[in-house]
């Protein structure tokens, strides 16, 4: 259910590596929890922002949520298809439902987030 | 305290529900999803566990004059067969709970309350002057709602005689040997039938129910955005203590022909006129007003988000609130304090096309 090949947040972000930039969603568990999705606020593109820092909102039928940034960097790209199909998130949350590509992150930062085996011990713990 | 389970528990456990603990019961807050279960109410027929709510039979002319005085409604002088939707009154026409009365016969008067301060209120009617009998625990009731739902009763083995049923209107009907009672009523907007039954029989007609291929189990989430799209207040979130029915916009359930308690105060807060009260508000976007969110106009706070959520049929947010007089005319704009989002002032319903009160026979 958690691929590989991406890195965890304690708040449920994945990052990902692709064609050199990073690649950032929600996990399988946080979709899971927030339930259908009806809204996602994505950050401007050219930002900097900082670890931690909230740049995005997913909001649901029951809650809306803050997406941070789960390293240091510059905001790329966004999906901008979310704001049409924002149950993407849902239906594809590590696939066609990622929220936005950072480049010119911090990569120690990315080395110390949570590998799957990691976050899986983690989503246990809570 | 420990949280209870309905005797429909097990029924919605297997049909995939996902549980919260809701004023001490284990309900289920969704099935296949929330936005899915609303859509399929609109459309086809739902089924809703509703056994956590308070039932109450009250017996005698005198007890249901005495309970009536408790209200704003006149329940001694309503006809037999007739639903109708009140308030629960203190000495200061603050809101106890909300709830549905309907006469049974001329002796009997069924009441329908909720599960928050069910302790508050059965001990309010269960006084000496009412001696209201407190069933919840004898009863499962199950709400089928949708334009679809008469059908699938009918469908369901329920006598066809329950097409009779008009608008806000119910009745005692058999099923086999069992008396049961059937209103038309809901919380959805939707035609729709709330049957109250004996536990057993409860998990048997679920079971019947959820086979038919129109129907699909939905949970809280469901009907808390079926019921804001159509304005219906929730108790205990939207009406709060410190409220008169006419701060919670109830003036057509207000019989100020009757006498009930307080009157006289609240008839003073009628000709004051300058009271906050609660109106439907909605986004021009998908995003969604939220509960407790302050609202302002022209910078000044003018009042709160009591609900607020995504309204799946209406395609943008929507939801209640309690605004200041100035604020509150339907086409008012007014700001979300920190949040870059604005919501328009509206009459409820907010979702026009409901089927409630369609006509079936």
């Amino acid at each position: 259910m958690y691929p590989e090949d991406v890195r965890y947040t304690e708040n449920h972000e994945w990052i990902g590596e692709e064609d050199g930039l990073y690649l950032i969603g929600i996990s399988e568990y946080a979709q899971e929890q927030l339930g259908d999705v009806t809204y996602v606020e994505l950050p401007e593109v050219g930002k900097h922002v900082r670890q931690k820092e909230p740049v995005a909102l997913v909001e649901s039928v029951k809650a809306a949520e803050d997406i941070y940034a789960p390293v240091t960097g510059v905001i790329v790209e966004v999906n901008e298809s979310l704001e049409g199909e924002p149950e993407l998130l849902n239906l594809d949350p590590y696939g066609r439902g990622w929220c936005f590509k950072m480049d010119d992150i911090d990569t120690g930062q990315y080395r110390r987030l949570m590998n799957r085996e990691a976050y899986e011990k983690y989503l246990k713990s809570l | 305290m420990e949280v209870k389970k309905t005797p429909l528990f097990e029924c919605c456990e297997k049909a995939g529900g996902r549980f919260v603990d809701f004023h001490g019961w284990y309900l289920p807050v969704q099935f296949e999803g929330i936005i899915a279960e609303h859509i399929h109410v609109r459309s086809h027929a739902g089924i809703f566990d509703c056994s956590h709510m308070g039932e109450f039979i009250i017996d005698g002319k005198d007890q249901i004059a005495n309970f009536s005085y408790l209200t704003c409604s006149d329940f001694l002088h309503l006809p037999i067969g007739r639903c109708r939707y009140t308030v629960l009154l203190n000495n200061d026409t603050f809101i106890i709970d909300d709830c549905v009365g309907m006469k049974l016969d001329e002796e009997n008067l069924f009441v329908v309350t909720n599960a928050g301060p069910l302790e508050q209120v059965s001990s309010l009617l269960c006084n000496s002057s009412i001696r209201a009998k407190n069933i919840s625990n004898q009863i499962v009731k199950i709400d089928v709602q949708g334009p679809m739902s008469l059908d699938v009763l009918i469908q369901s083995g329920f006598s066809p005689q329950i097409s009779e049923l008009k608008y806000w209107t119910g009745g005692k009907y058999k099923w086999k040997e069992e008396e049961i009672i059937i209103t038309r009523a809901g919380y959805t907007g939707e035609l729709g039938y709330e049957l109250y039954l004996p536990p057993d029989l409860g998990v048997e007609i679920w079971d019947i129910l959820i086979s038919n291929e129109n129907v699909k189990p939905c949970g809280l989430g469901a009907r808390d955005t079926l019921r804001t799209e159509m304005g219906y207040p929730l108790s205990g979130q939207d009406l709060l203590p410190d409220m008169t029915p006419l701060m919670a916009s109830m003036d057509r359930f207000i019989e100020w022909e009757h006498d009930f308690i307080g009157k006289d105060k609240l008839l003073q807060q009628k000709e004051m006129g300058n009271y906050p009260r609660l109106m439907g508000i909605k986004t021009y976007t998908r995003q969604a007003p939220r509960h407790n969110q302050k609202l302002t106009l022209q910078d000044c706070e003018v009042g709160v988000v009591t609900s607020g959520t995504f309204g799946p049929s209406v395609g943008t947010g929507v939801g209640l609130a309690l605004l200041d007089k100035q604020a509150s005319k339907p086409g008012t704009i007014l700001q979300i304090v920190g949040r870059p989002l604005q919501v328009e002032v509206s009459n409820v319903p907010i979702y026009l096309n409901g089927t409630a009160r369609k006509k079936v026979s």
